[in-house]
Formats: structure tokens, sequence, C-alpha cells
């Protein structure tokens, strides 16, 4: 960082004030939206009480972080994001969960700067001192909206977050020995979108995968009972068998609290495993995931690899 | 093995004297434990290492609050047993610095590993290298330091324990849980094993203030375990009781038997009585008159008597007899003679001493026999410490648990004067001498009267260490003692503590923790504050190789107080085996009970050769030399003639 903030001013940019992250202060994602899915579990979805007592089944946990900063301006205003990524698997023993591998914890820095915007010298001279990733695409050409660079560079940020996660996964679904628990949907994640030791958990529900009266069957469920599954795909994504589950009883709080919406490989998903997979989400209800405002729907083990990853990148 | 590293935050920063680090939750970590701090290389290439002890330990979660984990169990403490994750937990812990490495220049201590200190990290850490090497050891081990598998012995500086370069001992613990009297015991055994010859010899004067503490030295303790041993051999220290120990206590108020609990016949070898006549006594009057009762001219009085009667002959025209006074009974008939003299005379004052200052000083002193009878004799016989006589490794104890305060209090001062006089004569027949006293808020109480024995301990406290004359003191509670006296004291042992005393000002320098420790302590475990030590250690020690006193009287009874003949029969067998109580009973048969325990006194203060022979003696040279009382003529009336046997 203090090499690429010398370079930044021998290259004329203008230091920008310290200030929050770029995560902290995101346009609007896309507007809230319902989407229809394919049933796979019968022939539409339905309320299913989960059946057995919570059942500890989840061998290791996967998550990443990101977080980025505008450091500098360049000539022009072009901003020149600082952006730290990471991902790690973490794996539970003697319910305690450790460094699983090496290579399990993947940890990067970078400026994420637009290389047709900085001209090849400065990008050359921030490269001689730092890793630099370009935010553009290939050939493009400006001119550009200084906002428009800089969600660029947090969405370039943002896939090289996915792009450590799925690798981590991939290492897991390849040698690991047990469930995977995901932050976030396994759709995106490679190998792994295949893999029966992958489990993703979404607690972000800006698209809710049913429509008409389905709806209020979701937001009506309660804790410890489940919707049967259906298929999510996506274009560029493969598809999963997903369900959503409720794990805390939502009185008093919104509708999507305590709601999870759990995604599976298609090849080998039936009623059976999607209850399984419940039960050992359910499971891992406690401890609580507090201080962190997303505990209803948050397992502790994500809230650990959170905290761990934070530790290690700070 | 790296067992920690050192942490630091704004809030809580490290500085040249604390330190804070984090371990696994399952380290062998403890308040008390001392560890290696490795800093990285400076940039000049140094490296830094810093010592430390545990003073204090933090555990924490990522809970903000209880209510969360209340909240995560459904309010079941069961449920949060099942938990398949652990709440992350933290243990971290305060360290106090011993010492850096280099020393100078002396900086926070650094981020670094932090290791479990070895043997050879003690030893530096606790500057006990500058005074274990071969050619100038003069450690003296204390105790073991346990950690982990770490198990080192700990050693005090002889220079620093017996002096010169600082010195004494003090103890501190509450009663009955093997602190006070049992690492006294201990200690005394490591010096002799360890004091260095070159240092020249030592001996111990021990105080038995209550119950039969120190009655059986010489006696070895069946209750050692291999433990023990085990803890013995890696110090040192022969598991065995003291070789040689002498036992003084005076009489009993009848005199039929010493007043101490070592009173079974097993053990009589090696009791002896003490007695002290008038010039014993006299010198230390003080310490029975109390300021109210001597005043300037009582005190001149005292001196005149001290100077010019007492151990020659003194005549005066007011007497009617030269007086040769060595004994109360002599001093008795002096002051008689003095008043009636002074009565016949009409005088109110005799060599410028009042009347009336003369029959307070004769209450005073002749009362001083009744108040510490059975230590004071009338007749001046004495039995005292073999003074020019003492033995290198030798314990004397003066059991003093059965006498009266007053008693105490002269035996203690006369002792300890003699003591100090004779080492600073250099003819005690020792170099250095340890005194032994229990109960030290009693005779050197932070408040209270300003008392002749506090003077003398604040005395010894002060100067003794240039003398050789070290204070071994110890009480329940040190709060309670003069600071001057725990000032000096360059050593402190601390067992068990009540927590009521944790709280008083003088233990605001330890740490919460250390604190609580110190109530909490096992039996045989102490902390130690040394000298060398920046902070103190906790280790742990024998039981005593030497007998118990509970266990002692039980297995050495003692004896109820015989009949006189048969005190009479034991005191004489310890010097002729040959006395039977038939003998006894025929050689005192009429003998007032008054003359034949003196002719006792006499016959062991001699110790003659042949016993029954001096000892039936005593009785013809009393009838022969013991003035014959003549009644005081009456005075003639005016014209009765003296021939007339008749006349009025």
């Amino acid at each position: 960082m203090r090499d690429a903030l010398r370079a930044l001013r021998r290259a004329g940019a203008a230091l920008a004030a310290s200030g929050p992250t770029l995560e902290t202060q995101a346009p609007a994602p896309d507007p809230p939206r319902l989407q229809r899915a394919e049933p796979f579990e019968g022939d539409a979805v339905r309320v299913v009480p989960v059946d057995g007592d919570p059942l500890v089944g989840i061998a290791a946990f996967l998550d990443g972080i990101q977080q980025s900063r505008v450091l500098a301006h360049g000539p022009g205003g072009v901003p020149l994001v600082h952006g730290t990524v990471a991902a790690s698997v973490r794996r539970r023993r003697d319910r305690t969960l450790v460094s699983w591998r090496d290579d399990a914890t993947r940890i990067a820095r970078a400026l994420f700067v637009p290389r047709a915007a900085i001209g090849e010298t400065a990008w050359d001279a921030l490269g001689a001192v730092c890793a630099v990733r370009d935010t553009l695409e290939p050939r493009e050409r400006g001119p550009w909206h200084p906002q428009d660079l800089t969600a660029r560079a947090l969405s370039a940020v943002q896939r090289r977050r996915e792009a450590f996660e799925t690798a981590c996964a991939e290492l897991w679904c390849a040698a690991g020995d047990g469930p995977l628990f995901v932050d976030g949907g396994i759709a995106g994640a490679g190998a792994a979108a295949h893999s029966p030791l992958a489990i993703g958990v979404v607690k972000s529900h800006r698209t809710l995968y049913v429509d008409g009266e389905t709806v209020s069957l979701v937001l009506n469920l309660r804790e410890g009972e489940r919707t049967t599954a259906f298929t999510v795909t996506s274009p560029r994504r493969a598809p999963v068998a997903s369900w959503y589950l409720r794990l805390r009883d939502p009185t008093s709080h919104d509708a999507l609290w305590g709601l999870v919406r759990v995604e599976v490989a298609l090849d080998g998903a039936n009623a059976e495993r999607a209850n399984l997979v419940s039960r050992w989400l359910l499971a891992e209800r406690s401890p609580v995931a507090l201080p962190d405002p997303r505990w209803g729907a948050m397992a502790y083990g994500i809230r650990l690899t959170e905290e761990y990853l934070r530790a290690v990148t700070q | 093995m790296t067992l920690g590293r050192v942490v630091a935050t704004e809030r809580k920063p490290n500085t040249p004297h604390e330190f804070h680090f984090w371990t696994a939750l399952d380290a062998p970590v403890g308040i008390g434990t001392i560890v290696r701090v490795e800093g990285p290389a400076t940039n000049d290439g140094r490296l830094v290492t810093v010592y430390g002890v545990v003073v204090e330990g933090f555990s924490y979660t990522d809970l903000q609050t209880p209510l969360h984990d209340v909240l995560g169990a459904d309010g079941d403490p069961a449920a949060a047993v099942r938990a398949p994750t652990d709440r992350t937990e933290i243990r971290l812990y305060t360290a106090h610095s011993l010492r850096h490495v280099p020393d100078e220049p002396l900086q926070p201590v650094p981020m670094g590993c932090v290791h479990l200190a070895t043997d050879d990290d003690i030893a530096i850490a606790l500057r006990m290298d500058a005074y274990l090497r071969e050619d100038q050891r003069t450690g003296i081990p204390i105790g073991v330091y346990r950690s982990g598998a770490t198990q080192s012995p700990i050693y005090l500086d002889a220079d620093f324990l017996l002096g010169p370069e600082a010195a004494h001992l003090n103890i501190s613990g509450v009663s009955g849980l093997a602190t006070k009297t049992s690492a006294v015991e201990w200690l005394l055994g490591s010096i002799f094993a360890h004091f260095p010859t070159q240092k020249g010899s030592v001996a111990a004067v021990c105080f038995n203030v209550k119950g039969p503490d120190l009655c059986f030295l010489d006696q070895p303790n069946d209750r050692l375990d291999d433990a023990d041993r085990a803890l013995y051999e890696a110090m040192g220290v022969p598991a065995e009781p003291f070789k040689d120990v002498q036992y003084f206590a005076p009489w009993t108020a009848r005199g039929h038997a010493l007043a101490t609990l070592r009173s079974n016949a097993a053990l009589a070898d090696n009791v002896h009585p003490l007695t002290w006549g008038l010039r014993e006594v006299l010198q230390y009057a003080e310490v029975l008159l109390n300021k109210d009762d001597v005043d300037a001219k009582a005190d001149a009085l005292i001196d005149f008597i001290r100077e010019r009667v007492v151990n020659q002959e003194f005549s005066d025209a007011l007497l009617p007899r030269a007086h040769t006074v060595r004994s109360f009974a002599d001093l008795e008939q002096w002051f008689r003679d003095v008043l009636r003299g002074m009565e016949g005379h009409n005088a109110e004052t005799w060599r410028t001493h009042h009347v009336a200052t003369i029959r307070k000083v004769r209450n005073r002193l002749t009362n001083i026999s009744t108040r510490c009878r059975g230590l004071v004799t009338d007749d001046g016989t004495a039995n005292d410490l073999p003074w020019g006589a003492f033995r290198d490794r030798a314990v004397y104890v003066i059991d003093v648990a059965a006498s009266e305060e007053d008693a105490q209090d002269l035996i203690f001062a006369r002792i300890v004067s003699q003591l100090r006089e004779q080492l600073e004569r250099r003819t005690l027949g020792v170099d250095h001498v340890i005194v032994f006293v229990d109960e030290l808020n009693k005779y050197a109480p932070s408040d209270g009267p300003d008392t002749y024995v506090r003077q003398m301990l604040l005395d010894i406290a002060e100067r003794g260490r240039y003398l050789g004359l070290v204070l071994f003191a110890a009480q329940q509670f040190r709060s309670q003692v003069h600071r001057r006296v725990i000032g000096n004291c360059g050593t402190a042992l601390f067992g068990r503590m009540d927590m009521d005393e944790l709280a008083t000002p003088g233990y605001a320098t330890l740490a919460p923790a250390t604190r609580i420790k110190l109530s909490t302590l096992d039996k045989g475990q102490l902390m130690v504050r040394h000298p060398h030590f920046a902070q103190p250690v906790f280790v742990r020690f024998p039981r005593p190789a030497v007998l118990g006193g509970r266990d002692g009287v039980e297995r050495f009874p003692a004896e109820p107080e015989p009949s006189l003949d048969i005190a009479v029969t034991r005191t004489l067998r310890t010097l002729d085996p040959s006395v039977t109580l038939e003998w006894v009973k025929q050689a005192i048969v009429a003998a007032p009970e008054d003359d034949v325990l003196r002719a006792r006194n006499r016959t062991l203060q001699a110790r003659p050769d042949d016993v029954k022979a001096y000892f039936r003696a005593q009785f013809r040279t009393r009838a022969a030399s013991e003035p014959v009382s003549v009644r005081p003529p009456s005075l003639p009336l005016a014209g009765a003639g003296d021939e007339d046997p008749y006349g009025f």
C-alpha cells in the first residue's frame, strides 16, 4: 500500500481523503423481484416440516470478504481503487474452527484501475510497485463517468472475491471430507456447483424464487419448516436444487427474518437429502452469530470465518 | 515450544515492566508462570529477550452480552453445550517483567513469541545466575517452581538472606496451613545443607511461643511421601531431622518439671532448664518494669544496685553488716537492712535515694522472682544457653510457650541481647545466628506502647545483618507488624493469606489475581519475595523432615508434672543413670521442698562427676552456711540492769 501510494504521488495522482469503504456506499442493487422456479420435489412448491432433530453434519465453512477504497484520483478524476479480497475454508475440529490447509485461505490486495483511462505510463509505474488489475474490458475506450469507473472497480473486486471463493469451494469439493457450508449460492461456484459436498446458504432475498400464492407459503414458513425443493437456473450459472428454510421464529421481525435459501447440486438432490441438509443447517443456529446484525440467518461458523478473514487481512 | 504471542493495543499497551500475551486455551500457563519472550532482531542485530511472570489472566469470547448466549440456547444451558461450534475464546495474560536481556536500553516489551521458561531461563530471569556460579555459589534452595513439565529449584542468595548485603526473613500466612512453622523448619534445613562453608558457621535460636510447634525438631517425620522426597532430592537437602538440637525451658511454677510439652522421658536427653538469677535478670530489669514504674529516680537506684551492690561486697554505715548480693534472696535481705537502717536513723533519704523510691524499687525487683517463677531463681542459680560454645548447624529451641508474658519478654530480651553482644565480640562460637520468632505482631506491633522487646526487634532488623544476627519472623497479619521491622526484611514468604489481610494497603502492589491466588494457596506453597527477584515467585516446598508438633505430642505424650522425688530422680538421671527413686527419697527425706529443688538446680548447673555426692552435699552445705537467724536485740528499758533478767 505504501509503495502504491508513493507510485501514485509520483504519477501525479491526488490522494483521496480516507472515507468509508466502497462496499458501504455501493449503489442500490437491482430492485426486489419475484421469479418463478420449476418445482423439483413434487409438482408444486409446498411447505413441509423438517423431519427429525437438528443434526450436526457440516464439516467446514466457506466465506469470503472484500474491502475497497478509493485511494487516489488520477488525472481527469479517474478513481484508483485499492481492493482487498480474501476467502477461506475453515474446518471444524473438536467444535473449533481451524485452518484446513494453506491454499484454502486466499488473500489478495491490488489496485483496481482503468488501464485505458490512466494511460500506459502510469499503469507501468503502478505495476512496478504493486499488483494492478484492469477494471475495463479489453479495447474499451472512454470517456467514462467517474462513478461508472468506481462501480466497475467495485465490480472487479467482487469478481475477484467470488473467484477466490470458487477456488476454495472447488478445493474442498476435491479434497474435503464432509459437507461444506458455503455462505451464498453455489450456482456460480464452478465445479462445486455439482459436488454433493457443497451446500450454499443464501441469506439475502432480493429475488424470491416463487410467484403467485406460493409467495405467502414462503413468507409464512414457521421455524423448522421448509419448502419443497425447486430448480434455480441462470444463464451463466449451473442449475441447482434449492429450497427455503426458516431457521428462526420471525415473530416481531420482518417476514424474511431467519429465512435462508439453500442450494445443493442438482445431482443426487431429493426430498430426503433436502431434509437431511435442513437438519444440518438447523443445528448451526447455535451459537447465535450475534452481534452480527444478520444473525437471524447467519451461522456462527460463517461469522467466525469472516472474523478470521478480517483478522488476517488487517 | 511456543506458548503464546505478545499483543498490545492502544488501550492495553505494553510497557518495559508489563506486557500482555495470548495463548492456546490448553496452554500450561497460570498465575505465577514464568515465561520468556523472544523479540524480533532489532535493526542493529540485537536480540531482545524479556523474562516475565504472569500476574493476571483474562478469558472472554466474542459475546457482547450474556443474553446472546441465552438467546442462542433458547434459555436451555444444556442446549448451549450441544452447540456444534464453541464460541471463540481467548486466554489473555498479563505478565510483569522480571528481566530484560540486554538490560539497556530498557524499552517496552516487543511483540514476540512467548515460551515457557526453562531451568536456565528461570536462573536468568530471577538473576540467580549471579549466585549459582560454581566458584561463588551462595544459593539456598527455598522451593521448587513448577509449571507444566518444568520443575526448577529456586534459590535465595545467602548473602541477602543471612547478610551482609541484606538479611532477615518474614513469613506471613494464616495459621494451621503449614506455612510459617513448616516453612521455617524446611528453610533451616536447607540453610544448614547449603550455607557455604566459606561464609562461616551458622546456628539457629528458635523461640517456641505456642504449643508443641518446635518441640520435635530432632525427630523424623514419617509422613514424608515420595513427592516430598523428590523435592528434597531436587534441591539437594537431606530429608532428615536436625542432628544437633538443644531445648531450653524454664521450670514450672512448682519447679518439679520443665514447662514444655517436650516432657516425655524418652526425649529428656537434650532438654535443659533455663533459669536465671539476680545477676542475669537485673541487667534487663527494664523489660519487666514499665515506664510508669521506673522514673528517673528509680532508674538511678536500679543502676546503683547494679553497679555497686550486686556481686560485690557492699558495706555502709547504715547497714548492720556487709552484704554480698548474689540472689533475689540476698537482695531482699539487703533492702530490708537498708530500710530498717533508715528507719533507725529516722532518715528519709539514703545516698540521695528517697525512702519511697527505695520501697518502690524493692517492691518491683523482688516481685520479679514471683512474676517469673520457674525462670528466675531466688538463690541465684542459673542454667543458661551455652554462651561461647554455640555449635555450627545446631538449633537451640527456647520453649516459652508455657511461660507468662513477662517471662517471655525477659527471655527474649536477654537471649537476643546476649547473642548480639557475643556476635559483636565474636565469642559466641558461630558466625551467624538465625533467631526465629513467631507471632511477631505480638512482639513488634505496628501500634501500641514502645516496649523494650519491640525496640530490640527493631535493632536486630536494622543492624543485625552486620553482626550476623538474622531475624526470621512469622506472623499471621503482616499489616499489624511494625513497618520498620517488615521493611528491613530482605526476603518475605507468603503462604495462604486471609482476604481481609490482603485488602490492606501493604498488598496493593500485587495484581488482583496474585492476591486471590495468595488466598487460595495449597499447603506447601509459598510466594517468595527476594531482593534478586524483580517480582514475587510462587514455589512449592516439601513437608518438613521433622516431626510436627501435633504428631510429636501423640507419639511422645507430655508427662504430667511428677511428685518431687520423681522429678528429682528424673533430672539427676540425666547426669547419672545410676540414680534411683529410692536413693533420692532417702537423700531428700526431711528436707524442705525449696531446698531439694535448690540442690537439684545446683547439681544440674555444676554437672559434677559424682552426682550423688554433690547433691547430698548441697543439703549439708546449706545447713552449715545458712546464717542462724538472730532476733534483733530488744531495746533495754531505761533503768533496767543488764544482769536482771526479769527487770522491766
